[in-house]
């Protein structure tokens, strides 16, 4: 573990946002945090659907 | 509801749930609830109090261990989770946690030493499964509003288990009917002991707790009767008599009298009486106390339960309780039973009587879940305790002290364990591990998976009932015949067929499970019978037991009822009944009548236990609904409909003409019009349909979940798809159909499709998959590895694909630091198909101790028709879409309509399916008027026929009286001379597509022992080429392809041939330096029986020769080849 945190700080300063599956809440959630809801507690988190444009990107490309 | 309607899509209450769940559709998860709830409540408190109580010896000191009370808890977080608004768990969680829905179950232990009582403990026995909608589940009593917001569905009726994030169903298997002596002739009974015979009475005796165990009491050639009782799976067998006299203090007279009451002239049975009394006192048993010492010193033994300080005597009362018509308390009762199943009997093995199968549903019953799961808990508390005892033993080994305190007894109990584990193992394999056997036949496949493809699929898991696995081996069809008193009671179309045809069955939609009665009332049966003439047992001398019937309630003989009374006697029962005030509207009451030729044992039945199979009948006397049982009806005369009554004998009418029909067969339309095995295919393939399965499909984990996402409702329905809101999950398409042979493309079962149509939406479907990923360590976790560039592209910070990317295979899939070997991981995507990601999702296993980071990934696989697919439409006529043809060339109407699916004309002829035929001409009116039209069975006739109804309703739309429309070709225009028969068809889309069968290889893995091609499809296998292909390809003369296919393409080697001896093994292959340069080596091939390397020839063979030949030498056996040179 000590190996990690100390490579990860530096990149892990974004966390990402899930909402909670019971009460719709958005949570800022880091790697190694507990899955838990912020405001209920609760257990499961959902990832929010992507902005990235996905139907052209690869004709781009 | 008369009609179905299409109302229900204008509602302004469209969409909101309703005040109420739909009572039909409650019905599916009732019997398993309600099983589950009489555990909870009253069943595991008398099971509880029926453990034996373990007693031993430590040192000096005697102590015993027993469980007082115990407590089940709803499901939630461990005490003490901290920042948790709802501490309760839902079963939505725990589906798509992939968790167990489970509860904690505590019990009380009291403790005795030298039976002075020390303080008792409690003690956590683990969390236990919870059915859904159980008294211990939160589902239970919610509104449809309140459902949804616990993400289930408004109509949710539970009955089923979570496990796993899997929904687990215990499986309804029939059972013989339980408390009831059975006649039985079995073959394999002879083999149980010298001159046994192969026939039998036997009677599975249940008790109030569900504990089941089986007796049967033989007939012995010699004219003898031998009981068998069974303890801990292993069987043994009792002279009758002896048993008798433990059981009840009487002198020999008195049980000669009452074996022989009113069977005084049958001088054979009254010889074998005698003789079987006098055999006891051979072997010097004179009185009870004797015959008691014997039986408990023989068996004492086999019966560790019973301590070291018990007497024989006491042993042998553990025996007539445990083991011998448990279903009994008291032993006269037990003795009374006894000596009818005797009189029974020996009436049957002089063939006075008829056998009664255990085949047929009137001597059956159903096993429910709930009954089951207690049975399991029971024995598994039992078991615990012997651990305790175990356990506590060895800890006082250690101490060296003789005596016990309370410290020892608590670190034994802590050491012990739950019963958690075993349970959970249960549901989710669905296999158990009993020591008893739990009175089952099986002990594998008693748990299935309410499995989610379509709302058909689902709901028929709930109405199957099981004859039993060890059923499916055997090899007469006896048992997978229907028969006739399972009318009502048991659906006939709907079985499956192939191996579990006529095992696998489903309860007609009205029939009911009954639940427990009510105590009280039961009790009032006894005085009610002897207010309305009965002859209680205990003045039993005093009748003429040769005219009178014996009357059982429940296996128990309560009195004796006169021949010329019974009649009245059961009428006025049954208006009690009717009424169920005084007795238990459940009652089933059975008068099985003396008769002057050989019929069944006669007597009065009547039944008031659970888990016997009921249906509602209108009682013509009182104009009421009455319950009536599978026994019950055989003796009964009922009518369908008012007309075929006849007075004064006809007592019953069916309340509906449908409802003998299973849920699943009621749905299909206008069965009566189709050949029956049809109405069986459609039963089979609704079930396969790609539908809706869900509304909450963003709270979903299931594996594989099919949706079809161009539903409509079928135009031509029977009012049971409004009855059980089917619209609600829609399956299937209307599709414009032309009985037309057009392309050729048609022919065998094949279809073709409208591109157009297709493209604009027809049939179109997903599936979507759900995988968890769980990381192995505990300091694991979801992260994209920082240094790598290329990754963004894939995957999202947290090392997870983002929500709405196409997957394809051989990208990055997922990314995470593996704390094991402190470095990233980068995981690729395995799929064959391409998909797109639905969600994703990170779930937290609490309370467990080194819970991993676990996340689910939803794909959606795009399915849209494509050659390969399956269709069905819903009269049993599938077939396999073989080209989309273009619209522009597919034959049109007048109007210019172009069908969506073209249908080969010689389907019909051999398969008559009429109901289709009716449904495209109905299909065709209802498109044409905006209605919805009827296709309940048995609604038209034959003077009033639905062709002319609808021919009628099409000739008022201007279209042909038959259905029939002139058509155009669409290749060159032409009018075609034939008419078309054309309309609306409501198509199913079979969850079969291509996608999940295509198998193609030409080289690949192989079998490392015989190195041809593997099977399957997953390993990239081939498809097996036998015997019949390889005849077509040798009548063909198609030498090549066949060497091809089984030489080249399988297990070609080389090999080396000496062609002096003519054997593959003597070559050897020598390494020895290149005479030239010394430094490299060359090979040459010798061979050792001829001692020379001369005559040595490659050739090649199939590599399974070479090895065959090796196998052969293994056995001394040599095989010459002669070989000449080419």
């Amino acid at each position: 573990m000590s190996e990690g945190s100390s490579k990860d700080s530096s990149t892990l300063k974004t966390p990402m946002v899930y909402i909670c599956g019971e009460c719709h809440n958005e949570n800022e959630i880091r790697p190694r945090d507990p899955i838990r809801c912020r405001e209920c507690g609760y257990r499961i988190m959902y990832k929010k659907r992507t902005k990235r444009c996905i139907l052209f990107i690869e004709v781009l490309l | 509801m008369e009609n179905p309607t299409l109302k229900n899509l204008t509602d302004s209450n469209f969409g909101v749930p309703p005040p109420h769940q739909n009572e039909v559709l409650q019905i599916l998860g009732a019997p398993h609830v309600q099983s589950f709830n009489y555990m909870l409540e009253e069943g595991l408190t008398m099971a509880v109090k029926d453990l034996n109580p373990v007693e031993f010896m430590m040192g000096e000191r005697r102590v015993r261990l027993t469980i007082s009370n115990y407590t089940i808890a709803s499901p939630c977080l461990p005490f003490g989770t901290i920042c948790v608004k709802d501490t309760n768990i839902y079963p939505s969680e725990c589906r798509q946690r992939a968790a167990t829905y489970k509860g904690k179950l505590l019990i009380d232990v009291d403790w005795y030493i030298d039976d002075v009582q020390q303080q008792s403990f409690q003690k956590d026995l683990g969390d236990i499964p919870i059915m859904l909608k159980s008294n211990r589940c939160h589902l239970s009593g919610l509104s449809p509003k309140q459902l949804v917001r616990r993400g289930e569905h408004e109509q949710e009726w539970g009955g089923y288990f979570v496990i796993k994030g899997h929904e687990k169903l215990i499986r309804m298997l029939l059972m013989t009917r339980r408390n009831y002596p059975i006649a039985i002739k079995r073959n394999g009974w002879k083999q149980r002991g010298a001159l046994f015979s192969e026939y039998g009475v036997s009677i599975r005796c249940v008790k109030d707790d569900q504990t089941a165990t089986n007796n049967v009491l033989h007939y012995v050639t010699d004219g003898n009767a031998k009981l068998m009782f069974s303890y801990q799976k292993v069987l043994y067998y009792a002279p009758l008599c002896l048993i008798l006299k433990c059981l009840c203090n009487y002198s020999d007279r008195h049980i000669y009298l009452r074996l022989i009451q009113g069977c005084e002239d049958d001088l054979y049975y009254v010889d074998c009486v005698q003789k079987m009394l006098q055999e006891l006192h051979i072997e010097n048993l004179h009185r009870t106390e004797e015959c008691r010492t014997y039986l408990g010193r023989m068996f004492r033994v086999k019966f560790h339960e019973c301590p070291s300080w018990c007497s024989d005597a006491d042993v042998t009362d553990f025996i007539l309780k445990r083991c011998l018509l448990i279903h009994l308390d008291s032993f006269e009762d037990k003795f009374s039973a006894l000596v009818f199943m005797t009189q029974k009997l020996f009436s049957f093995a002089q063939d006075k009587c008829k056998v009664e199968g255990a085949d047929s549903v009137m001597m059956q019953e159903v096993l429910l879940g709930g009954h089951l799961y207690l049975q399991i808990v029971k024995e598994k508390l039992q078991t615990w305790l012997f651990t305790l005892r175990t356990n506590l033993l060895k800890t006082n080994k250690v101490g060296g002290e003789s005596s016990v305190n309370q410290n020892d007894m608590l670190k034994a109990a802590k050491s012990t364990g739950g019963i958690d584990h075993a349970l959970e193992l249960f549901l989710a394999t669905g296999s158990i591990n009993s020591i008893s056997g739990l009175g089952l036949m099986q002990d594998k496949g008693l748990v299935i998976m309410a499995e989610n493809i379509n709302r058909m699929r689902y709901m028929s898991h709930f109405r199957a009932v099981h004859r039993g696995a060890f059923f499916q081996e055997m090899r007469t069809t006896e048992v997978r015949q229907l028969l006739p008193d399972a009318w009502g009671f048991i659906c006939p179309v709907h079985t499956p067929d192939g191996s579990p045809c006529g095992l696998l069955n489903h309860l007609a939609m009205d029939c009911t499970i009954t639940q427990h009665p009510d105590p009280l009332k039961v009790k009032n049966i006894p005085m009610v019978l002897t207010e309305f003439g009965m002859v209680p047992l205990k003045y039993g001398e005093i009748v003429d037991v040769k005219d009178s019937y014996t009357v059982h309630l429940d296996g128990k003989i309560v009195g004796f009822i006169m021949k010329k009374d019974a009649g009245k006697i059961a009428d006025k029962l049954r208006l009690l009944k009717i009424q169920g005030h005084k007795v238990p509207s459940t009652l089933e009451i059975v008068v099985v009548p003396m008769k002057n030729t050989v019929c069944q044992y006669p007597g009065i039945f009547l039944f008031t236990g659970p888990a016997r199979m009921m249906r509602p009948l209108l009682n013509l006397y009182t104009k009421k609904v009455e319950l009536v049982g599978t026994f019950e009806q055989v003796y009964m005369n009922i009518c369908v409909s008012p007309e075929e009554a006849y007075k004064g004998v006809t007592t019953h009418m069916e309340l509906s003409k449908t409802s003998f029909l299973s849920n699943l067969a009621q749905l299909i339309p206008m069965p009566d019009c189709n050949q029956s095995p049809r109405n069986m295919y459609q039963c089979q393939m609704g079930k396969q349909t790609m539908g809706t399965p869900c509304h909450n499909w963003d709270m979903q984990a299931e594996t594989k979940l099919y949706r079809l996402q161009t539903p409509a409702t079928p135009l031509f329905r029977p009012v049971h798809h409004d009855q059980i809101q089917l619209d609600d999950f829609a399956m299937g398409t209307n599709a414009i159909v032309a009985v037309i042979s057009y392309t050729g493309y048609d022919m065998e079962d094949a279809m073709i499709i409208n591109k157009a149509s297709e493209e604009r939406g027809l049939a179109h479907g997903s599936i979507y998959k759900s995988e968890f990923i769980e990381l192995d360590h505990v300091s694991s976790y979801f992260a994209r590895n920082p240094h790598e560039e290329k990754l963004n592209r894939y995957l999202e910070e947290d090392g997870l694909p983002f929500v709405g990317r196409v997957m394809r295979e051989g990208e990055p899939h997922y990314c995470f630091y593996d704390y094991d070997r402190s470095q990233y991981i980068v995981k690729m995507f395995k799929g064959k198909e391409e998909c797109y990601i639905n969600s994703v999702r990170l779930c937290e296993n609490i309370g467990a101790r080194n819970a991993c980071k676990i996340a689910c990934l939803t794909y959606r696989v795009p399915r849209n028709p494509s050659v390969g697919d399956k269709f069905a439409s819903r009269a049993g006529q599938k077939g396999i879409c073989s080209q989309k043809w273009p619209a522009e060339d597919l034959p049109f109407t007048e109007t210019g309509l172009v069908p969506d699916i073209v249908f080969n004309p010689h389907g019909f002829p051999s398969r008559m399916t009429i109901a289709m035929m009716i449904e495209l001409m109905a299909g065709k009116s209802a498109a044409c008027h905006g209605l919805v039209h009827d296709a309940t069975p048995f609604r038209f006739t034959e003077e009033d026929t639905a062709i002319d109804y609808f021919g009628k309703l099409l000739v008022e739309a201007g279209y042909d009286y038959y259905g029939n429309e002139t058509m155009y070709s669409g290749v060159d225009g032409r009018e075609m001379g034939a008419q078309v028969f054309f309309g609306v068809v409501h198509y199913q889309r079979l969850r079969h597509m291509v996608s999940d069968k295509w198998q193609v290889r030409s080289t690949g893995p192989i079998n490392i022992l015989t190195r041809q091609p593997l099977q399957g499809r997953k390993r990239g296998g081939g498809v097996r080429f036998g015997e019949m292909e390889r005849d077509a390809l040798i009548s063909h003369g198609a030498a090549f392809l066949l060497q091809d296919r089984l030489f080249h393409c399988s297990d070609k080697t080389d090999a080396f041939i000496c062609s002096s001896c003519g054997t593959l093994l003597g070559p050897i292959t020598v390494i020895k330096r290149m005479d030239d340069r010394r430094n490299r080596s060359e090979t040459e091939e010798y061979c050792r029986l001829c001692q020379s390397s001369n005559n040595i020839s490659q050739i090649q063979i199939p590599y399974i020769f070479k090895f065959f030949v090796t196998q052969l030498a293994s056995c001394n056996i040599n095989v010459k080849i002669n070989c000449e040179k080419m």
